[in-house]
């Protein structure tokens, strides 16, 4: 069988973007967050009880800063995805989120400001019996505050 | 609203159990996630959209699986706890309509870089036995007695 993989889709590794939040986090967002997930844990919304914490204030969730799809500047595409994604040279309709590997450096606040850098680190195939050979693209994404510290590293693998 | 008690990295047993959470799926859990994240995908509220490519119903984004998992640590650890790593592989969509059973037990402590932590494995099963995660690995950061 033919590999998927051309000279052009593997010039893609260590190809960098980075995008920056326009706006702060704010607590709305990490309410908001917290509901949709059935989270009551306190820390994420009285700030009496997260001030006693050693955390000393009220902080997100630790994965809400991997899916801050508000950060992107852009308009929704025409499947109102706004978040980022690659416009990889690949055939293919398939995309199959494979699994994410967090690193949760600091908590986030509600007063952080976030830039992301995604990175390529891996293009590989796997020959499968039925569907022909799958690509698994692995991204990193690192999350930083507005003053340069590292608050979360998530490596995820996407399968198309 | 009572402050709930820390766990300490001294009180914890190797072996003991993570509290189990029943997580029912539904079209508006899908939509509020979908909301907060600000992912608009027709994939996780479009039944006429995701039945005409081969899908059975909307099915949850891989990632609020990873926010269960961190409620889970999060929960047990108490307000001074801080998930410090987490690691998942997805065996199986979740679709709306589905429950999901989250559980997971301590595999061991560590010291690392003076703090000290919890090492945990998680599982996400569905009612009907499918695994859709199995083994996940976490370390949380707890509170000295």
């Amino acid at each position: 069988m033919s590999s998927r993989i051309t000279d052009e889709l593997k010039a893609w590794i260590g190809r960098e973007v980075t995008y920056a939040a326009p706006e702060e986090l704010g607590r709305a967002a990490i309410r908001y967050f917290a509901l949709a997930t059935g989270d009551g844990n306190p820390l994420y919304h009285d700030e009496a009880i997260a001030r006693q914490s050693r955390h000393g204030g009220i902080v997100a969730p630790p994965t809400l800063v991997c899916e801050t799809n508000q950060i992107y500047p852009r308009p929704p595409d025409l499947n109102g995805y706004i978040g980022h994604h690659w416009e990889l040279p690949l055939q293919s309709d398939r995309f199959i989120r494979g699994g994410n590997e967090y690193e949760f450096h600091q908590p986030v606040r509600p007063d952080d400001r976030v830039t992301v850098s995604w990175r390529i680190v891996d293009i590989y195939e796997r020959d499968t019996r039925q569907g022909g050979p799958l690509v698994f693209v692995v991204s990193e994404a690192r999350y930083t505050n507005q003053r340069g510290e590292l608050l979360a590293v998530n490596r995820e693998t996407n399968i198309h | 609203m009572v402050a709930p008690s820390s766990r300490c990295f001294e009180d914890v047993a190797v072996g003991e159990p993570l509290p189990t959470l029943d997580i029912e799926i539904t079209m508006t859990s899908l939509v509020m996630y979908a909301g907060a994240t600000w992912d608009f995908h027709p994939y996780h509220y479009d039944p006429a959209y995701v039945t005409k490519r081969g899908m059975r119903a909307p099915f949850m984004d891989g990632q609020m699986v990873g926010a269960f998992l961190a409620r889970q640590l999060m929960h047990w650890g108490g307000p001074d706890a801080f998930v410090r790593r987490l690691s998942y592989r997805l065996r199986a969509m979740v679709y709306a309509g589905e429950r999901i059973l989250v559980s997971g037990e301590i595999t061991g402590t560590a010291i690392e870089a003076g703090r000290p932590l919890a090492l945990c494995t998680l599982n996400v099963v569905k009612a009907d036995g499918t695994d859709v995660v199995r083994g996940a690995a976490a370390a949380v950061e707890l509170a000295r007695r």
